[in-house]
């Protein structure tokens, strides 16, 4: 296997793990979210830190997740005091303030960023299988979230959130879990990113990242574990595969944001449910 | 038996030797920004190498074969780059590659290139670590700090002992020539007055311009590319300041005269492409990339063909299309004409040694003006 | 030296409201984010530049300008908003994110992404003093704007009948349309006057800095978007005010805390802090 397709391969996975963090609040949970790529930024400073100060390769992999999962779970009070579109412009800000405070921290790179982050210790090809395993056990894990007691909890929050309250649910318990549990999942995929690009740079976990990995989840169907796992892949290989029609890149993609909210809002799992006759795609 | 088995013999070795034939060409990975926000320079940048290898292969190529230039979309992206580099090395093999790309992409490909052993040239590129990690990593510029130190001594060489201001953007091209800058400034008896940092997409400047005019310095000294630099220029003079303004390469650009118009007139810009250039090749390479970019030159597109035939030159010298003997003959590069300036040679860590021009807007051209030259000055540290 | 710096970010004030009065007005009506206003902001621009320089007139670039953007939002109104009114909250959004980046990427391929500029263009050159400060053409052009402009339009929704239909149909549709309001209507005048009020401010930005290029408007439309919730729901004298707001929180930021913060995310700093003490915006009554 070469180094081409395995680079390739851990992209897509560190792409499908961002998208089913964000699944999980946007989707499960109902919690608009736009700046997931700061956590994913998060994570990856974390890592970078830490791993630039001799902490072992696992050991960053979870301290950079733990942190990553608990600044998630202070953004989501956010989602305590405001909602929907306040919510999608709150969190589009603490996506800027965190790229803008980044770039500024000399102790974090600055404008360059953190250089020189030490080997992980295993080979390309480990590495890739590290991160394509943990992609799969994230989807299963998720698939279980969505049946869970959790996940009940999560889908009528997001149905309608004054409704659940009603019913004594924890409305500010269950939105805290969903940030906790989907931004620890980007911090996951944040610091495989500092071990696999050698490099983190401010400009990386920018809104544009935001937006792409909204995308995914947007394109697979809000909630559909399935579907966006699919989106995932298939839009970080897209690219690759429209190399030939490069200087229209942008523009299919757009149009392919457009044309799918028009005719399956419902995103892939949309689609697949109605070709079924009915049977839903989780 | 043997009349008839020979001829077939002969035209099978024919057939075979033809088919390698074929396909005996010498590729070169080459990657740049086609899509996104800088798509121009990219376009630019595959123009110039192109026309470089085209004129190579023209005038017979290297090595008695054609060199082929394979080019890739980095997209600007540092993600990008991983999976082309292991696409150029792994699926094209090539004997050697180009950046014809900005820091974030070239960065991250550069320890592929060194990991893999292929040599990597670098020729815009100017974050530090682009050469840092081995010896197989080439710059055609001068590295951004360096900059900012001849911009120093040039400075205090045309103007004398004065107070300066610097003016820069944000990022890290910005921040690396102030803090050359800086560092150069106290010991050629240069005052400074604070520093001035604005991000890459202000436009409106009002309240950077009236900070300068509290602090009155004698020369304005700015880092900044064409798109804010114009305006910020603009915004300069018609607040009555009339100070000289320095400013750094990324003032290259002919839009800037486009958008700051008179305001431009009499800036003087360090390490540019000086457009009525008397090197040999330049109006004959104006003309061509004009014709195929559909704009005018910019030292992008020169920077980019500088670093195709010096790549192409290695590998003459080096006799082979290994990829370490090219590194060594591109290590050995000694006094090769090139259109930015003639290169002296590229230190151990793969820095140019180079002089600098400085050019003078007159007429609404970027005009020769000075060069440094100072080996003690342009020397590469290590 | 800080009253020259007060008073060119209140200029740089007004510009944001002109362009985050179309946002405000697309918000109020439909409860759109409607992140593809950058784009027509950037039309406008574009269109100006480009009549300007093929008829040496920066009036008729205008014009253009407005007229084109005007056009263009009503029927981004028509095709990609009004068929997916009644999806879910995302859909419209991502839409609008989709055209952004579609037409961002047809004004660099169509127009070059080195941006293109004015042929002749002496308004940001040429200047007047006054309050001890120099102000060129451009910049009195856009406080002169944004208060003739937004102040007419204050005018017509307060105290005209277009302006109480206007109202209504934002509070509730159904009950406007009994009333003989056509609800239509009234999106494609909001759409219109929004998009033109935004184009026109594209303008005075091109001809303040002599450059049109496709990203232009992208940052200023996630400010836009911050400037619309500080506002509050909808309303414009709240828009109006946190325009100017937000331009004096970058001068003062970009001139002090540049060192700790980058200037473009001052605003979104300064927009969560209020958001978590006051949900509702700043100038909305509760």
């Amino acid at each position: 296997m070469n180094e081409y397709v395995i680079s390739i391969l851990c992209i897509v996975a560190i792409n499908t793990i961002l998208a089913l963090g964000l699944n999980v609040i946007s989707g499960f949970c109902g919690q608009i979210s736009l700046g997931h790529a700061a956590f994913y930024g998060f994570g990856a400073y974390c890592a970078a830190k830490l791993a630039l100060l001799g902490w072992p390769f696992t050991a960053t992999l979870l301290a950079a997740t733990l942190a990553t999962g608990l600044a998630g779970v202070f953004v989501g009070i956010a989602s305590l005091r405001v909602r929907f579109d306040f919510l999608a412009i709150t969190t589009i800000g603490v996506g800027f303030v965190f790229v803008g405070f980044v770039r500024k921290q000399k102790w974090l790179g600055g404008e360059l960023g953190l250089t020189g982050i030490p080997h992980s210790g295993l080979s390309a090809t480990e590495e890739m299988m590290l991160i394509v395993t943990a992609a799969l056990l994230l989807v299963a894990f998720c698939l279980y979230l969505k049946r869970s007691w959790m996940g009940f909890g999560f889908s009528a929050i997001a149905r309608d959130e004054d409704a659940a309250q009603t019913i004594a649910i924890n409305v500010p318990g269950f939105k805290l879990a969903a940030f906790g549990i989907g931004t620890a999942m980007a911090g996951f995929a944040g610091a495989f990113y500092a071990y696999f690009s050698k490099a983190v740079l401010p400009d990386t976990f920018s809104f544009v990242q935001s937006v792409a990995i909204l995308t995914a989840v947007v394109i697979g169907g809000m909630g559909s574990v399935i579907g966006v796992t699919i989106a995932a892949v298939i839009l970080t290989l897209l690219p690759e595969w429209f190399r030939f029609i490069a200087d229209y890149r942008l523009l299919v993609f757009g149009a392919l944001l457009i044309l799918m909210m028009f005719f399956s809002p419902g995103g892939l799992a949309g689609l697949l449910e109605k070709v079924s006759g009915g049977r839903k795609l989780e | 038996m043997k009349n008839r088995f020979l001829p077939k013999l002969v035209l099978a070795t024919v057939m075979a030797l033809a088919v390698t034939g074929a396909q005996a060409q010498i590729k070169i990975g080459f990657h740049a920004p086609l899509t996104g926000p800088s798509a121009s320079d990219g376009k630019a940048a595959v123009v110039g190498a192109q026309i470089a290898f085209d004129w190579v292969n023209a005038s017979g190529g290297v090595l008695g074969k054609k060199v082929e230039l394979v080019v890739y979309d980095d997209q600007g992206k540092a993600d990008q780059a991983i999976p082309l580099a292991n696409k150029m090395i792994g699926q094209d093999r090539v004997a050697a590659a180009i950046s014809g790309g900005y820091s974030l992409p070239t960065r991250s490909a550069s320890p592929v290139f060194q990991k893999a052993g292929v040599p990597y040239f670098a020729a815009y590129a100017v974050h530090p670590d682009v050469t840092a990690g081995g010896n197989f990593a080439f710059r055609g510029v001068l590295l951004a700090q360096p900059q900012g130190q001849v911009m120093a001594e040039f400075v205090a060489r045309e103007f004398g002992k004065k107070k300066i201001a610097l003016v820069s953007m944000d990022n890290d091209f910005g921040q690396a020539i102030t803090e050359g800058f800086k560092m150069a400034a106290p010991k050629l008896g240069l005052t400074l007055t604070k520093d001035f940092f604005f991000p890459l997409s202000e436009r409106q400047f009002g309240s950077i311009i009236a900070a300068l005019r509290a602090e009155n310095p004698d020369v304005i000294v700015i880092a900044a590319y064409y798109f804010v630099g114009g305006p910020l220029v603009t915004q300069i003079r018609v607040a009555g300041l009339n100070q000289p303004i320095v400013g750094a390469q990324a003032f290259d650009a002919t839009q800037f005269v486009s958008i700051a118009k008179q305001a431009a007139e009499g800036v003087f810009v360090v390490n540019a492409l000086a457009r009525d250039s008397k090197h040999p090749d330049f109006e004959k390479f104006r003309a061509e990339f004009a014709k195929r970019a559909g704009f005018d030159v910019e030292s992008v597109g020169v920077l980019t063909y500088d670093a195709a035939m010096i790549t192409a030159d290695a590998i003459r010298r080096a006799g082979s299309e290994d990829p370490k003997k090219i590194r060594d003959a591109l290590a050995a590069t000694k006094n090769f004409p090139a259109i930015m300036g003639q290169v002296y040679g590229f230190s151990p860590s793969g820095e140019i040694h180079t002089p600098v021009e400085i050019v003078r807007i007159s007429g609404g051209l970027h005009k020769h003006y000075k060069i440094i030259d100072d080996a003690a000055l342009l020397k590469p540290a290590k | 030296m800080l009253f020259e710096v007060v008073i060119k970010s209140l200029v740089n004030g007004c510009m944001y409201a002109l362009m985050a009065i179309g946002l405000t007005l697309v918000y109020g009506l439909l409860r759109i984010l409607h992140i593809a206003h950058a784009a027509l902001f950037t039309l406008g621009a574009y269109a100006g530049v480009i009549v300007a320089n093929a008829t040496g007139s920066i009036a008729l670039g205008m014009g253009a300008a407005i007229l084109s953007a005007g056009v263009a939002g009503v029927l981004i109104y028509r095709f990609a908003y009004q068929p997916v009114l009644k999806h879910p909250h995302h859909v419209p959004l991502i839409i609008s994110v989709g055209l952004l980046i579609v037409l961002e990427d047809g004004f660099r391929i169509l127009f070059g992404g080195y941006g293109i500029t004015f042929n002749d263009n002496p308004y940001n050159t040429a200047t007047v003093a006054a309050l001890g400060i120099t102000f060129n053409y451009v910049e009195i052009a856009m406080v002169g704007s944004a208060v003739v402009l937004i102040g007419t339009f204050m005018a017509v929704v307060n105290h005209t009948r277009i302006g109480i239909g206007w109202r209504a149909t934002v509070s509730d549709p159904q009950m406007a349309l009994s009333f003989g309001v056509d609800p239509i209507r009234v999106r494609y005048m909001n759409f219109l006057i929004g998009s033109a009020l935004g184009a026109i401010a594209g303008m005075l930005l091109a001809l303040m800095t002599n450059l049109v290029e496709p990203a232009m408007g992208a940052t200023l439309s996630y400010k836009g978007l911050a400037i619309v919730v500080l506002g509050g729901l909808g309303s414009v004298r709240g828009t109006l005010l946190a325009s100017l707001m937000l331009g004096l929180i970058e001068a003062m930021g970009s001139l002090y805390l540049s060192d700790h913060l980058d200037p473009n995310a001052l605003g979104f700093l300064f927009l969560i802090a209020v958001l978590m003490f006051r949900p509702q915006g700043l100038f909305t009554r509760a």
